[in-house]
């Protein structure tokens, strides 16, 4: 048995390709990258070995420690939004709709495909002040709260919800599919074991549902964080990190610092920040989920 | 996979064996910021393609990088593969590239060719501002800034193209009370606001104020730049921009002010292609006017200076000046004035020597304006640092929400000009 | 593009169609429910709906309220899109370089993922952190390395690049994914089959693989709208334009002080749109056909 399992020809023939094909196009560049951080300048200025210049000045760039709380905050409500709304779409899917939820799901699923430029495009006029009132604005004005209205994507705090909004509205079918997936690999006589034992309703899902989808509801988990901690094009097409730069998350920040500012060396360092970011909330993750797992 | 590491190999095979039969064969490339098809790179296209029909060995490529130029720059520098010509966005670069060789110096290299003299010295004089008394861009384009206003607007309230500042102010109060937007501005785009910064000051201090600013005898945090962000604050405050501005993109103002529901609107001559465009100009052609930012009390600049430049920046790759570069360079810019004023109506850094017949009416007032410039000025963020202009600009749309104090927007400012 | 009515009379169908569940249903859900839904798929499907009618406006009609019809049909935006856009030889271009990257990111994807989490050894966990990392890793920061080993090799503009990028980015999701799937794979199976005589290879392709498929299919998926809305990789490895993507396709209509010609592109983003909606739908079915074949065996 064991000799089958940990045959080392096998294995290699398996995790060899994939391995190697990684190291090469992805770690290797990620490790030169971090020789970068070291560095001052662009490759336009020219680069300048500086010792560990960039991460005293990280620590001291009052900028960066917005942008940090900025996207931990934006991750939390994101991942903790589409994964919710991910699991309830996928129990209405498999429990209420069954077999006729093919269309609700094909069409919840849309948005999904759609380009995130367009889709920001469409948010944005939705919430548009001028040349005159977007959706919201015009339905405030109907409904006579005109004092309600304002230019809901050029202030800080609105435009901070409206980003959550569209990031979860976006990403919502994409959760609840494969959250069904996931739904749809329980046994049937695990679900109606639990029936006879008298679980319904919310019971059975607590108890005997949710359990089953442990597995991949920690990937999703890790998987939405790992989004949204990155997230790039939905903010650069619905505010560009404004007004001003209230909306600027740590990627954003990188990624002007390296290409517009030409600071190369220190977009590294914001780079590796904000990797070591994303790795501690797996490693969290994932780690308290093998450790209830054994 | 194994298909295109084949085709890969293969094309390696033919590359190498017709090398030596494509030796001479000349390709110059443009990568600009820019599609084909409109302004410069439309006549330098249409030049080079007239070009390459006469000359079997040349070819000419546009490539058009419309979004991250900076980055797509970083990389071929790195790797030592600019193109003959590239669009660079922040002046300062070009003069660092220069300082290592890669971006050729404009000036010898024209008199060499003998070409120098088409260039329109005015032009050449702001040009050089720009990247430390050095002419490393090509002047593709002459523009002048200042303010668009509607004179029917205008004369149906009773009010004159204003001469100061306090005048400006008290025309756009009473459109305000009568329920006319006074400014049309994108705020999304955060220039056009920063420039009113700039005109300011500009007259607060005089049309040097940005070299002393340089050369550090002018601080951010003096008290004429704080009254200039103060001035530009108190538009926003009172509401002369209209509703969101900071949310208002570049199309969207300048469609306000040609839909008649903005009376005025700061912007370069580049904006004359929409002004001539009868479908988007809605308030006809006689309609427009054009004034300079007015005198500020007790400031030093007059309303003869004006806020000029040479469009965006273009650089050469010093590395491929060879005879064939050269031969190109010389048929394109020899007709390259001409040819921008007769197709377009454009007014660029090279002398015009054959006038046409029909020029649209406001490109000739602005011709005439730029003429009688006394002095020229750059942009306000000019000659900041790549990093001084985002913070500039991004911190812009703060100030005039009144969420960033004028004060503290030059401190930051001052801050980053180190 | 899709009609309500088809989706309100499945609505309508369904409800009284289940009995069985009834359960399960009637404490949970009702009619909040049923409304709930409806006004999900309505928000979902309106951008679409918005994009198309979009796409046949005239400019000066972008300056009103969204939601106005066009008012006359704007054929001449899809000329454009298509001429002067040459949207139907980006088509061809992304299907070239997404449809193979796919094959062979699922390929050595699951291989690595079956290997990692049925198979035994020593290191198999940090080689799953390894992986793990690279989900974290923000692009932009690699792109500048890898143009130089691209340079150095001279694979820049060609699809080779395009689709080696793809697949070693796209490698750690699919490990990631497929792993999460193998980890709840029920051991004894395995063994059964091992001790029946079985080699670790047919355990694989014969076992692993069929269990698998929905969680195949539906990683795919996503991988193809990742890739097929990707703008950030084909823009920085190609230039020549006869291999743009779609993509970066679109972006040939911004002009160079942030003005747009919005007709042509809704047009052409209607375009582009619509190969993922038809291979959505179409996948899809392949999806539940996949499900249902499960449902019978488990």
């Amino acid at each position: 048995m064991n000799k089958t399992l940990s045959d080392w020809k096998a294995i290699s023939l398996f995790v060899g390709p994939a391995l190697i094909l990684y190291l090469v196009i992805l770690f290797v560049p990620i490790v030169s990258s971090l020789g970068l951080s070291m560095q001052e300048g662009s490759p336009i200025t020219g680069f300048k070995y500086v010792g560990f210049a960039n991460y005293e000045r990280l620590i001291h760039d009052s900028q960066m420690w917005k942008a940090l709380w900025f996207g931990t905050r934006f991750a939390l409500f994101v991942s903790a939004g589409q994964i919710i709304l991910g699991t309830l779409l996928a129990l209405l899917y498999h429990f209420y709709l069954k077999h006729s939820s093919v269309l609700v799901r094909t069409l919840i699923f849309l948005p999904v495909v759609l380009p995130t430029v367009a889709v920001a495009q469409m948010f944005s006029k939705m919430f548009a002040i001028a040349p005159q009132y977007g959706l919201v604005n015009g339905l405030l004005d109907n409904l006579g709260m005109q004092s309600y209205i304002q230019p809901w994507l050029g202030q800080a705090d609105t435009a901070f919800w409206i980003i959550c909004i569209m990031e979860i509205w976006k990403a919502m079918g994409f959760y609840a599919i494969l959250i069904f997936t996931g739904l749809v690999g329980i046994p049937e006589e695990t679900i109606e074991a639990g029936r006879i034992d008298g679980a319904q309703g919310w019971n059975l899902t607590r108890f005997i549902v949710l359990p089953q989808l442990t597995p991949i509801m920690v990937a999703s988990l890790i998987f939405s964080f790992n989004g949204t901690l990155k997230v790039f094009d939905t903010i650069v097409a619905l505010t560009n990190g404004g007004p001003g730069t209230a909306t600027t998350p740590l990627s954003i920040l990188m990624y002007k610092t390296s290409f517009v500012y030409s600071e190369y060396g220190y977009g590294s360092t914001l780079a590796l920040t904000l990797t070591l970011q994303c790795l501690v909330v797996s490693l969290l993750i994932y780690w308290r989920n093998r450790r209830e797992g054994n | 996979m194994k298909h295109a590491r084949l085709t890969a190999l293969s094309t390696l095979l033919i590359v190498s064996a017709f090398s030596a039969a494509e030796a001479q064969k000349k390709t110059v490339v443009f990568l600009s910021g820019q599609n084909r098809d409109v302004g410069y790179t439309k006549i330098i296209s249409m030049l080079s393609d007239d070009y390459a029909k006469k000359n079997a060995t040349f070819s000419y490529q546009h490539q058009a990088q419309l979004t991250d130029l900076t980055q797509r720059l970083q990389l071929l520098a790195n790797s030592g593969t600019l193109p003959t010509l590239f669009s660079i966005n922040e002046p300062s670069l070009l003069a660092q590239l220069a300082t290592k060789g890669d971006a050729a110096d404009l000036e010898s290299y024209f008199r060499d060719l003998g070409i120098y003299s088409k260039l329109n010295p005015v032009a050449v004089q702001i040009n050089k501002k720009l990247t430390g008394g050095k002419l490393l861009g090509l002047p593709l384009e002459l523009n002048i800034e200042g303010i668009w206003y509607n004179k029917k607007i205008f004369a149906d309230n009773g009010l004159k193209e204003p001469k100061t500042w306090d005048e400006m102010m008290a025309a756009a109060d009473k459109l305000k009370a009568r329920n006319i937007q006074p400014f049309s501005a994108s705020g999304d785009q955060k220039w056009p606001l920063t420039r009113l910064i700039g005109g300011y000051a500009a007259r607060k201090y005089g049309a040097d104020v940005m070299d002393r600013v340089k050369d550090g005898s002018l601080k951010l945090t003096d008290a004429g730049f704080v009254e200039a962000a103060r001035a530009v604050q108190e538009m926003g405050k009172k509401g002369y921009f209209g509703l969101g501005v900071n949310t208002i993109d570049y199309d969207t103002a300048v469609d306000t002010f040609l839909q008649g529901k903005a009376a005025m609107l700061y912007m370069g001559s580049w904006v004359l292609r929409d002004l001539n465009d009868k479908t988007r100009n809605k308030i006809g052609e006689a309609s427009v006017g054009f004034f300079n930012i007015p005198a500020v009390k007790g400031g030093k600049g007059t309303i003869n200076d004006w806020s000029i430049n040479t469009g965006l920046t273009v650089g050469v790759n010093a590395k491929q000046l060879d005879k064939a570069t050269g031969d190109w360079m010389k048929h394109v810019f020899s007709n390259y004035a001409n040819l921008a004023m007769s197709d377009l109506g454009m007014l660029t850094g090279f002398k015009v020597t054959k006038t046409p017949k029909t020029i649209p009416a406001l490109t000739k007032m602005t011709q005439t304006k730029l003429n009688a410039a006394k002095n020229g000025y750059l942009w306000w963020e000019g000659l900041f640092s790549p990093k001084a202009t985002a913070i500039s600009q991004d911190n812009v749309q703060p100030l005039i929400t009144g969420d960033l104090s004028p004060e503290e927007y030059m401190q930051q400012l001052q801050n980053a000009l180190k | 593009m899709i009609g309500q009515d088809p989706l309100k009379s499945t609505l309508k169908k369904k409800a009284p169609h289940n009995p069985a569940a009834a359960n399960l249903q009637k404490t949970l859900l009702g009619i909040p429910a049923t409304l709930l839904i409806v006004l999900i798929v309505v928000s979902c499907i309106y951008p679409v709906i918005w994009i198309f009618m979009s796409s046949f406006k005239g400019a000066d009609e972008f300056l009103k309220p969204m939601w106005t019809l066009p008012q006359s049909l704007h054929l001449e935006n899809y000329t454009r899109a298509w001429t002067e856009g040459n949207m139907g030889k980006y088509v061809i271009n992304s299907a070239l370089v997404v449809f193979p990257s796919i094959a062979v990111m699922i390929l050595l994807g699951t291989g690595a993922a079956f290997g990692l989490e049925v198979m035994r050894w020593k290191l198999s966990r940090t080689v799953n952190v390894l992986f793990l990392i690279g989900i974290m890793v923000p692009i932009q920061i690699v792109i500048l390395p890898l143009f130089n080993m691209y340079y150095q090799a001279h694979l820049l503009d060609t699809r080779f690049a395009l689709i080696l990028t793809y697949v070693a980015f796209g490698l750690p999701l699919v490990v990631f994914f497929l792993s999460g799937y193998f980890q709840s794979f029920p051991r004894e199976i395995v063994e059964a089959a091992v001790v029946d005589g079985a080699s670790i290879y047919q355990v694989f392709f014969k076992i692993a693989l069929p269990m698998v498929q929905n969680a195949i299919v539906t990683v795919a998926l996503v991988q193809f709208f990742f890739l097929w809305n990707d703008l950030l990789v084909s823009l920085t490895f190609t230039t020549n334009p006869e291999m743009r993507t779609v993509q970066s396709g679109l972006l040939a209509f911004t002009g160079q002080y942030g003005q747009r010609e919005w007709g042509p592109t809704f047009a052409s983003i209607s375009m582009a749109v619509a190969p993922t909606v038809l291979i959505y739908l179409f996948l899809n079915r392949m999806v539940m056909k996949g499900m249902a074949a499960g449902a019978v065996k488990g």
